[in-house]
Parts: C-alpha cells; structure tokens; sequence
C-alpha cells in the first residue's frame, strides 16, 4: 500500500513517513496541494492521502475538493492531518470529501487507529 | 523534600511489574512530581509517606500507577467489542426485552469514560424509538468520576480511535476541550465503587464492560468479583473483559462464547455448573 | 486600556504546549514552570493570527535547547541549523494553531518564522501570556501576544 503525505512542514513530512513506513507503506511526499496532484497524475497511485490543511500554492481543502471531484480519484481515501481543529473546519472538510480528520498534535497510535478505522490497516499491518 | 532511594526503588519496581513502564535512576523528580498530588489527596503528608501507604492500599496502587502511566485511553477501544456489540449484543437484547424497551449497561471501571460514551453513542446510533437505555460508570476513583460527569476531553484525547463524523455529530468545542452532547450525558450516571469491596446494591445488569481492570488484582480477587459480578447480570445477559484478558483455568460462574474473535462471557447458571457445562 | 475577556488563559496555552510536547518530544520529559531564564535566547519560533483574533505565539529556546528538542522530534542525531528550524517551525505551528482555535474566528495562521535570536515585537502589540519552562533542565518560554490599538489609554 501506498501512502502521500502532503504538508509544508519537513519536519511533520519526516514524522508522518516514520509512522506510515514502519506499518509497511510505501511513501511519497509533496509540499502543497498541487505538488500532490502532479505527483499523483504521474503516479504512484497512493491509497492514502496524509493531508495538511495549510500550505502555499494549494491548500489541503482545495486539494481534497479537486480529488473527489475526479471520478477516477474517487477510490483514494483523504484524511487530514491539521491544526485546524474549530468544529465547523471539521465539518466543511468532511462535507467537501475528507475521509477521516486528524488533529495536531496526535500521537502515532492516533494515526494507526484512523488507519485501522478506515480498513487500510489491521492487525498493525496494512490490510 | 525529596523522594527517598527506597522509595524510588518500590515505585519503579511496581510501575515495571504492572506496566512494563521503566523508571531509571534521574527521573525520581518526575515521580515526585506525578505522586505528590495524589499524596496529597489521600492525606498524606509527603511522598515517601504516600508511598508506604500504596504498599497497604490497593486502591491507592492503582492511582498511583495510573498517574505514572500517561495513558491516554481511547474510543471504542479494541473497536472489536464495540462491533459485536452492535451487530451481536443489541439485536439479541432488542428481541428479549420488548416487554420493558429498557436496556442497562455497567462501564465497571469506568476510567475518563470514553468506554462509557463510545456505548452510548452506539445506543443513541441503534436504539429503535420507544427504547431507552441507561449506562452507569464506576470507577474507585472520584478524580475520574468527575472527569466523566463534565464529559470533557483534549484534542489529543479526542485523535484517539474518534470516527471524525462522530467527533462532529455528538461532541462542540469548549476552550480548547471537547464536550460530549447532553443527550449522551444524560445516558451516562458516575458512580463510586471499587470492585474489591463488596458491592452496593445494584440493579441487574444486560452487558457489563469489565474491561483492563482485573490484571489489577491477585487471583483469589479476580474469581470473587467475577463471582460477585455473575450475580449482578441477567441470564441472557453479556460480560466483556479486555481483549487480552481470559478466564481460562479460573473457577468462575461463567461460559465462553467467542463471538468474531471477541471473547464473549455469558452467565452460567447453577444446574449448568453443576454438570460442569 | 482593559484586557478584553477573550484572550488564551495561561493553564491553556500550557496545556496546548503540553500536549504538542508529549504527542512530538515524548512523554519521559515533562515541560515543567520555571523560573525565567536570564541567558540568551538562542532561537525563536514565532507564527502570527490574523482576522477576528489578531497576535502571535512564540517559543524562545535557550542556549542548546532547540538542538535538543529537534533532536528528540525528528529522532536524530546531528543538527544542522534548519533540521532546528524545521522542527521548531512546527512545534509552533501547532501551538500557534491549537491557540488559534481558543479565539474568536475566523482567523488565519501565518506560516512559522524562526530566529537565531530573540524576536523583537513591535510598540502595537502586548504580551498577554508567558509560561517561563524547563524541559530536560534546559530553558524555554511560550508567549502569547496580542495586537493593541494605539488609542492614548493602555494602561
């Protein structure tokens, strides 16, 4: 399985690749939205998206709206993982497609039990 | 005021036996730290005290572990449990309590009540119009008891096993916390209890949640407030204990009934223990 | 000029800063009140909120620290200035962004600044919110400030 982790934060890419890698995904980074929509056309074709909601150039929400606006997108699953923690950006992510939301700070047990939740890991492995 | 050597070593020795946690020599200042509250909270009058006193009291240990342990509990931990039951628990219950629509739920060692209020969700989720249902929640400790009647949690308690539409649907930011819906609070009582002593009076229950709370106490303590619990639990009715917990090998009124790789305990009955079924 | 009643509470920003350190620099080191530290600030990380809610957060670190702290968030050994930036940048981003939420909104978050040095605020802002700290024995500090009109009556 494949992951994308998107955020304009090198040190937030490192931490994330760490935890996805050590459940056996494979990973790709991009700084920003439209890094990741590039990334994604050229391929590998990840089975996740890691989404950060601020970043120059594209953000995440505009990222997650032009994917699930691509009917042959429709089959990667987008979770965010942000500060922005207010009740209705929750809810506007959810409503413009987000899978799944993560909140900043988390810990990698968070991440694993998002990924668990969504069906892509079980067992600590990816499914 | 400072922690003593001997001290440090019970404490350390302890927390490793129960958690597998490790204290090394140059955090005994965080230990301190962590237990001086708690020292102060039982009356006593500084840490080496409290921790003498831990050695006598168990429900002290347990503090005391809990506080040297930051472990952040999660939502429908396990997940497993939580689907049996929805998909098992539920319809069965739903089908053998027409006559009453009531059903009663015991979280018995409630912590910060996210096992609490992960069941309730569930309840308000499936529970067909006309039924209610009651949860109580039970801890030996008043701080987590209080903690689960404000019905307020951090972000990052809130990352923890939440389904994002969930955390919407049933909870609103309150400073920088989380706090749950007053329909679902309304579903959840508190209520002091510590499962060592013998047992106030309690109505019967149709699932108990009896979950990471047993690796606790010696082995004779476990098997009586099995016992003891048997008797609070409806014949048709439901136990869970944690998902790495069994009752193999103990002598305990209850039957195993693996349920979708979740151990399920049902109630044996007298004649059925008797024939040794 | 009065303080208006929405500003961070300290327990809050402490609590925040807690959690970011626990999720990112781990839990075996606490952030623990201290007394404030007289040395040099040696790095600054600093983001700014801008619409209903305007000011910034910062964190200033001491001689050693952010080396320390990034070492422990990125798991690493050797430092090179921006992996420090990097980490710290972050460490404030979230913060920063968690401080965001307790206010009024909408407001944006700014994109995390670093300094090899002190940051210097400007006549129209206040410092409304310090936590002096220690983690691992080696100084820090949060701050939160808030924008101030010039209107002739701060107090």
């Amino acid at each position: 399985m494949h992951a994308l982790i998107i955020d304009d934060s090198r040190a937030m890419r490192m931490i994330l690749r760490r935890i996805v890698t050590d459940l056996g995904f494979s990973c790709s980074e991009a700084g920003n939205g439209e890094e990741a929509l590039a990334q994604i056309a050229i391929g590998p074709r990840p089975d996740i998206c890691l989404i950060d909601w601020n970043m120059p150039v594209m953000d995440g929400y505009t990222f997650v709206t032009r994917v699930r606006s691509e009917a042959d997108l429709r089959d990667i699953t987008l979770m965010m993982v942000t500060t922005e923690s207010e009740h209705g950006q929750i809810v506007r992510a959810l409503a413009a497609g987000a899978h799944e939301y993560v909140i900043k700070p988390f810990t990698p047990d968070a991440i694993v039990e998002k990924l668990t939740l969504l069906g892509l890991v079980r067992d600590g492995v990816p499914a | 005021m400072s922690l003593s050597p001997a001290s440090f070593d019970y404490v350390a020795a302890l927390v490793r036996r129960e958690t597998a946690v490790i204290y090394d020599a140059g955090k005994e200042y965080l230990v301190e730290a962590r237990l001086l509250p708690l020292a102060r909270e039982a009356g006593e009058v500084d840490v080496d005290a409290y921790v003498l006193r831990i050695q006598r009291d168990l429900v002290e240990a347990r503090k005391a572990i809990d506080a040297l342990t930051i472990n952040e509990t999660s939502w429908f931990r396990d997940n497993a449990p939580y689907q049996v039951f929805t998909d098992v628990m539920l319809p069965a219950l739903l089908e053998a309590r027409g006559a009453a629509r009531h059903l009663r739920i015991w979280s018995a060692a409630c912590s910060s009540g996210q096992e609490a209020y992960s069941l309730a969700m569930l309840l308000h989720e499936s529970l067909p119009s006309g039924w209610s249902a009651e949860i109580l929640a039970t801890d030996v400790s008043t701080t987590m008891l209080e903690r689960v009647a404000a019905g307020r949690y951090g972000q990052v308690e809130m990352n923890r096993g939440m389904p994002a539409t969930r955390l919407v649907r049933w909870f609103t930011r309150v400073g920088s916390n989380w706090e749950i819906a007053p329909e679902l609070r309304a579903m959840v009582r508190t209520r002091h209890l510590n499962l060592a002593a013998p047992f106030p009076p309690l109505p019967t229950f149709d699932i108990v949640f009896l979950r990471n709370v047993l690796i606790y106490f010696e082995m004779d303590v476990k098997c009586d407030i099995l016992r003891r619990t048997r008797d609070l639990v409806a014949p048709d009715g439901f136990l869970l204990l944690g998902s790495s917990e069994t009752t193999l090998d103990m002598d305990v009124p209850w039957h195993r009934e693996p349920i979708d790789r979740v151990q399920v305990l049902r109630p044996l009955t007298p004649a059925a223990a008797l024939t040794g079924a | 000029m009065s303080l208006t009643y929405d500003e961070p509470q300290l327990a809050d920003v402490l609590a925040l800063a807690e959690e970011v350190w626990r999720s990112f620099v781990g839990d075996d080191e606490p952030l623990l009140p201290a007394e404030p530290d007289p040395g040099i600030v040696a790095y600054a990380a600093t983001v700014t909120i801008a619409g209903a809610w305007n000011g910034a957060v910062t964190l200033e670190f001491g001689d050693g620290t952010a080396e320390a702290v990034s070492a422990r968030m990125l798991g690493s050994g050797s430092m090179t200035e921006a992996d420090v930036a990097d980490a710290v940048g972050e460490l404030v981003n979230m913060v920063g962004g968690n401080v965001k939420s307790l206010m009024p909104g909408p407001s944006a978050l700014s994109l995390p600044v670093v300094s090899a040095g002190r940051v210097a605020h400007s006549n129209d802002t206040t410092e409304i919110c310090r936590c002096d700290l220690r983690w691992a024995g080696l100084p820090m500090a949060v701050s939160v400030h808030a924008h101030r009109r010039q209107d002739g009556h701060q107090s």
